[in-house]
């Protein structure tokens, strides 16, 4: 039984130029004076004939750029935004979070906020009350219940405002990038909240611009790009096709033309790609796995002593080189054919975000680049798993993310 | 399960939701009410007062100089007993029609059936003239009047002017959105509507064959109704009726205005 289902769903926002969308007097007297002269009215689809269904257990990540209609999507579902055409049915209890603390009013007490924003949320009172006090030790404010909001601190407020959010319990669950609130902490309760829903059996979209937190939380994701839904799948390979979106390569480069493959009368490069274990072509990493980089040359000149080097980089520079630490000093010769040098990397050692390969090859005799290509493939690097994240939601700073023991004493 | 259309709901859909929301209705009112009232030194006194300054000035002015005929009615309390349903219905038509404009963000966030704000708005303010209608009893009685069976009757009146303020805030909440220099003028026309209304004056001032004409005025009949619960009297049933009508007429008239625009507002707002 599916608990979504949107049919075809399009929104068309009209803009009228400079004129703003209420009339003023002024108006009407232009109105009465050029009736009927033609209004130049340009409209915008914010969203274009997009249907998908869910069904209960899809944890299900929205993800586009700016403006793609993610949000547009969320208000449509949500029932603020009327859609201009196509339908939708929500089957079940449907709660909408686009933001944290709707209707909360600084003047309220704590209290008072906990009942009305719980009611704003749609919960009956009756749920308000049996749920209060679980609500208020979520929240950690209990000695300012009956102060007025507006002397909490703003981790406070976003603390009691989440606290009532997490407490609804729908079986439809919309929510928009509310996590980008609060400290390390909270957000590792509210991670926790959104997982162990997922796991109950909800039905959850969730909009964000964070590919990890959708790699973190969902298990299928839909890309929207401006306004239509490209692509609905599983999480790992939406993700990664986002992110590759505007990127040449994606985890596989061939060099179909030899004559013109980077490279010269000794040595060229014929293809590189990255790969699992199993040696499937991967465009998405996790960094909790080991993975290959593999490395094709055509060797023509047997004479040469050939020196490979592969560099990792992430976005702000080289991450690290390596070579072969097995091959002596300064590389041997090969006789000439087609050769395949693949470099392992180990689990753990990565931090999220997107590398590229650079290849290279030197030999020493007379110093001399034979090869390089700084650009050969990109790929993902994901952290799905706990890994040396463990259960820590927040921002972790580095370009590497290992896996470390740690140990603990009381001293 | 909700299943939603690109075509308008109709309005008896929309009004059947908003029982679902009572929880939310109930908490918006408490809200509306605790917020006018808290941190003022005299707290709820001020509904009382709000009615009770004009009727000093309105006594002291008005009644000295046109000397007006209400017949066994002292002025004070003619006039406090035209200003009790005329504040109430004033104030609670002002706030109700700024509430789709002031709530923008909650309406941009959240769904819920849209009347509730305006309806939530104007139940806020039923408080007040359940406290002057107390009050004017009292005062009644200090000036020995005696209690009678009319004094039963003041709930249904109470009730119509509770429907027709209800009526009046959603519309004008509505148009609001639409055309913004309403905002400005609204509370302007409600003042002058005052005067359209036989709240100072009594409605003898008027030639008796164009008495009836006032109840094109729903206000009129609240008013004058009202009064004669309290103090007996004769009652025009031309002018009572054709304000029932007149207020029926108010009340689909918003209704279709608010039905074409609900499901838009967050869009226009």
């Amino acid at each position: 039984m599916n608990t979504v289902s949107v049919q075809g769903l399009t929104k068309r926002f009209t803009l009228r130029g400079r004129k703003p969308e209420y009339r003023s007097i002024s108006d009407w007297f232009k109105l009465g004076r050029s009736a009927g002269a033609a209004q130049r009215v340009r409209s915008f689809a914010a969203l274009e004939d997009v249907s998908f269904e869910a069904r209960p257990g899809d944890v299900i990540g929205v993800i586009g750029r700016n403006g793609a209609g993610k949000s547009t999507l969320l208000k449509i579902l949500s029932r603020i935004l009327r859609p201009t055409e196509g339908s939708f049915v929500l089957n079940g209890r449907v709660s909408s979070l686009l933001e944290v603390g709707s209707g909360f009013h600084v003047e309220l007490t704590g209290r008072e906020n906990i009942y009305l924003n719980g009611a704003i949320l749609g919960m009956r009172r009756s749920e308000i009350r049996s749920k209060f006090d679980e609500i208020v030790a979520f929240s950690g404010v209990e000695t300012y219940l009956d102060e007025p909001v507006k002397h909490y601190s703003s981790g406070m407020y976003m603390r009691l405002a989440f606290a009532v959010a997490a407490h609804i319990e729908p079986e439809i669950l919309l929510l928009d990038e509310v996590l980008a609130v609060g400290d390390a902490e909270f957000q590792k309760k509210c991670f926790g909240k959104i997982e162990e829903a997922g796991r109950r059996g909800l039905t959850i979209l969730f909009v964000s611009h964070s590919v990890q937190a959708v790699n973190r939380l969902c298990n299928r994701a839909l890309l929207l790009e401006k306004g239509r839904l490209i692509q609905d799948g599983p999480v790992k390979e939406v993700t990664a096709s986002y992110l590759h979106s505007g990127l040449e390569s994606s985890g596989e480069r061939i060099y179909q033309d030899l004559e013109h493959a980077p490279g010269d009368d000794c040595v060229r490069l014929r293809r590189v790609r990255v790969c699992s274990r199993a040696g499937v072509t991967q465009t998405a990493v996790e960094i909790g796995e080991e993975f290959g980089v593999e490395v094709e040359f055509s060797i023509f000149d047997g004479s040469v002593a050939l020196f490979p080097l592969i560099t990792l980089n992430n976005e702000w520079g080289p991450l690290f080189s390596t070579v072969d630490a097995g091959t002596e000093l300064h590389g041997h010769p090969r006789t000439p054919g087609t050769y395949r040098f693949t470099v392992w990397v180990p689990a753990h050692l990565l931090s999220p975000g997107t590398l590229t390969v650079s290849v290279a090859v030197y030999s020493f005799r007379t110093y001399r680049e034979h090869l390089s290509d700084p650009d050969a493939v990109s790929f993902v690097a994901l952290e799905t798993q706990g890994g040396a994240r463990g259960h820590f939601a927040g921002y972790m700073a580095g370009s590497v993310r290992p896996l470390l023991d740690w140990t603990e004493e009381r001293c | 399960m909700i299943a939603v259309k690109s075509s308008r709901p109709p309005l008896l859909a929309t009004l059947a939701e908003c029982a679902n929301y009572r929880t939310l209705f109930f908490f918006l009112t408490i809200r509306d009410l605790k917020l006018r009232f808290r941190q003022t030194a005299v707290g709820v006194l001020w509904a009382l007062v709000q009615p009770l300054m004009p009727m000093l000035i309105f006594a002291a002015v008005f009644g000295r100089v046109l000397r007006p005929a209400t017949g066994p009615v002292p002025y004070m309390l003619f006039v406090l007993s035209g200003l009790a349903p005329w504040a109430f219905f004033a104030n609670a038509v002002v706030i109700a029609a700024g509430t789709f404009v002031s709530n923008y963000n909650l309406l941009n966030k959240v769904y819920f059936p849209r009347a509730l704000l305006p309806a939530a708005a104007v139940s806020a303010c039923i408080f007040d003239w359940l406290i002057s209608t107390v009050f004017l009893l009292g005062l009644m009685l200090v000036q020995s009047f005696r209690p009678h069976a009319g004094w039963f009757l003041l709930p249904a009146v109470l009730l119509w002017g509770i429907v027709l303020a209800m009526s009046v805030g959603l519309g004008a909440a509505a148009l609001i959105v639409i055309y913004r220099d309403l905002k400005h003028l609204f509370p302007f026309l409600v003042q002058l509507w005052m005067y359209a209304t036989p709240v100072i004056y009594p409605l003898a001032m008027l030639p008796l064959r164009l008495q009836w004409a006032a109840g094109l005025n729903p206000m009129a009949g609240v008013v004058e109704s009202y009064r004669w619960c309290l103090f007996g009297g004769l009652l025009n049933g031309q002018l009572v009726t054709l304000s029932l009508l007149s207020t029926a007429v108010m009340l689909i008239g918003a209704g279709v205005v608010f039905q074409h625009l609900e499901s838009d507002l967050a869009e226009r707002a």
